[in-house]
């Protein structure tokens, strides 16, 4: 029988546990420092987020946009260029899909969402082109051109908003609603959480099985471990690059549809709490690990919906899990290099115990 | 209407704009001279912001909140440093989590402290001193463009002399460039290679500490989420248009300033903001894109040349 982990992994999986832990001490220590007791605010945080079917369906619903932004960083990073600009081309996505919404409007139900689903992919993966390709051409940095992209998408699709599509009513930064028939299902009334669940599971398996099972997916991962060797090896490290880049961008956009259709039926300037940085995170805690992305993805959705429990019946501000998370990320960071440390420090009392037993 | 744009005020405002890309450039181009791409400038200077504001407010003195500000962008240098040097933790994620961790705490603290959420602005705020340059003022146009700007403009210009003395003509700044380039040679003659990253780290903690104190208290003074938007990249890339020289990469910082200034006056003759807000950002891709288009190009004419020879 095949072992499930190895020694690695459970390695990996304590140190995790311990950055888990380690952050939330520290986040404890921040709410005594706002004169809160953590016992109650981490209560408070844990019924937000699943003390009610109302609460855990919002937990469920957040994380759709997170397993897909956290898939989309997890495949760049496999394939060795970092794709920081999810944030751009989920806007860009976003503004696609309510573009097919609102423009199209005689389809059957089905047609309109797959339409506005592929529309959002393909935009949010042509913006990731633009970067991949600078990349891979001209040795452009992708990490500072996808965030410069980043912003000149957000204020491209503020523009649109505002001016061309803006709303027929009212001044609100947002197209009209899309169709009704292209709206997808919620699942539990007055929460987010709608049908799109299923559809990014269909997409995440889908990535799953590329990544894990196919030549393909070994490709991205030659390509982000040792390009030259991958090269050697017969594999088009540039090609893979760009491919990885598009999917990802994709799976960004998509991302995008999914708030417009599934949540709030239009395109809104800020429509995004920043879900692609949040993905960027998970996708760099688990160590691009796809099922890791999965349960990362629940664990941030539970801190953020829970976190707005927190505020209102403490005083704490919603704010600190952000705290939390980047805390989480540095100690997962700096892993190897604890790890080593410590046993350095145990080397050292072993050989310090032999001298003294001689 | 190309009068309201293009005139004495754009420049001025250049001078103001580039300040902050110019004080994270030199910090920047320090660590990576050692060998390291400080992604992290962006939460350092966010940080530097938000703490400037506090030590203005609370000591009601714009020097201590200079002082505050650098205090923190030593700690966060220093961080950085134990991360990338001790543990040799990716320099990429760690930066990223310094971003989003400044992003994070400032936001927290904003609340916390001020009680306040989006920006906190107060008289109580002291801004930083505005220096007026004794001849200066006898000469029109100079006198618009060069004077009676926040005391960081000078001191950056003068940092960049420093920064470049310091780099080119000290002990300290070879052993630093060394650091980054022939690490191992450096140990053989008895120079901790380390030592020399930590202090590069630091300093740009400091520089960085400097630019947000500079965008926060400089002429406005108030604090907003996400005040530094984007200028730690920015820097990064004049720092790579200006390929780590201190001279370069300032009159890269000063381009990238003006056409921040560029859009600010654009605005004037009621181009949407939008447009105007994303000029930084677009022509900081363009300029990367020129400037590796040139590199190749020259890089293929000397190939071409060297196949003609033989």
């Amino acid at each position: 029988m095949k072992k499930v982990f190895n020694k690695k992994d459970m390695e990996y999986l304590i140190s995790l546990f311990l950055s888990i832990v380690v952050a939330l001490i520290i986040g404890g220590f921040i709410m005594m420092a706002n004169g809160s007791s953590p016992f109650e605010g981490y209560r408070a945080l844990i019924r937000g987020a699943f003390g009610s079917q109302y609460s855990l369906a919002n937990t469920f619903g957040r994380t759709v946009p997170l397993i897909l932004t956290g898939l989309a960083a997890a495949i760049s990073f496999r394939s060795g260029i970092y794709n920081i600009g999810g944030e751009g081309q989920l806007y860009l996505g976003a503004f696609a899909a309510a573009y097919v919404g609102i423009t199209f409007t005689s389809l059957p139900g089905p047609v309109g969402i797959l339409l506005a689903i592929i529309a959002g992919a393909v935009v949010g993966g042509m913006y990731a082109f633009i970067p991949a390709l600078l990349k891979v051409r001209y040795k452009i940095d992708e990490v500072i051109t996808t965030i410069m992209l980043n912003t000149v998408a957000i204020l491209l699709t503020d523009y649109l908003v505002n001016y061309p599509f803006a709303a027929s009513q009212g001044k609100m930064g947002g197209t009209d609603m899309v169709e009704g028939s292209y709206r997808l299902t919620r699942l539990v009334p007055l929460s987010t959480f709608n049908t799109s669940i299923f559809m990014m599971s269909f997409i995440a398996l889908t990535i799953y099985y590329i990544m894990q099972k196919t030549s393909a997916g070994y490709k991205f991962k030659m390509v982000g471990q040792n390009s030259s060797f991958a090269n050697y090896g017969g594999i088009d490290a540039k090609k893979q690059m760009i491919i990885a880049m598009i999917i990802s961008g994709g799976l960004c956009g998509i991302a995008g549809v999914f708030e417009v259709l599934g949540t709030h039926y239009r395109f809104l300037q800020n429509i995004s709490p920043e879900y692609a940085f949040d993905g960027l995170l998970i996708a760099l805690i688990v160590k691009s690990n796809p099922i890791g992305v999965v349960f990362m993805a629940i664990f941030f959705a539970a801190l953020k919906t829970g976190s707005i429990t927190m505020e209102n019946t403490t005083s704490i501000p919603s704010e600190l899990v952000l705290v939390i998370q980047s805390i989480i990320i540095l100690f997962i960071a700096g892993e190897a290099g604890f790890k080593g440390m410590f046993k350095n420090f145990l080397m050292k009392r072993k050989l310090q115990q032999k001298v003294g037993e001689e | 209407m190309l009068g309201q744009v293009f005139n004495l005020s754009l420049l001025q405002n250049t001078i103001r704009t580039a300040t902050p890309l110019i004080l994270a450039g030199l910090g920047g181009l320090l660590t990576m001279h050692a060998g390291m791409l400080n992604i992290g400038m962006e939460g350092m200077i966010l940080l530097g912001a938000f703490f400037g504001v506090v030590g203005s407010y609370f000591f009601a003195s714009s020097f201590m909140g200079v002082v505050l500000a650098v205090v923190v962008g030593i700690i966060i240098g220093v961080i950085y440093g134990f991360f990338v040097i001790e543990l040799k933790s990716d320099e990429f994620i760690i930066g990223i989590a310094i971003n989003i961790f400044a992003g994070g705490l400032t936001i927290f603290l904003l609340r916390s402290i001020f009680g306040v959420k989006g920006a906190f602005s107060s008289p109580g705020i002291v801004s930083l001193p505005r220096i007026s340059i004794p001849l200066l003022d006898q000469i029109p146009v100079l006198n618009t463009i060069f004077n009676n700007h926040s005391v960081f403009v000078y001191i950056s210009w003068v940092l960049v002399v420093l920064t470049y003395i310091f780099l080119y003509k000290t002990p300290y700044g070879m052993w630093i460039r060394a650091a980054g380039e022939y690490p191992e040679a450096l140990e053989t003659v008895g120079v901790r290679a380390k030592r020399m990253k930590y202090i590069s780290s630091i300093a740009c903690g400091v520089f960085c500490g400097f630019a947000g104190a500079h965008l926060s208290l400089g002429y406005l003074t108030l604090f907003t989420e996400n005040m530094s938007a984007n200028r730690g990249f920015i820097a990064l890339a004049a720092i790579i248009f200006g390929a780590s020289n201190p001279i370069k990469t300032f009159a890269a910082a000063l381009l990238f300033g003006f056409f921040d200034a560029l859009g600010i006056r654009l605005q004037v003759v009621g181009i949407p903001s939008q447009f105007t807000q994303m000029i930084p950002y677009l022509m900081t891709v363009v300029i990367l894109f020129i400037v590796a288009k040139k590199h190749m190009m020259q890089k293929k004419k000397v190939q071409k040349e060297e196949g003609a020879i033989q």
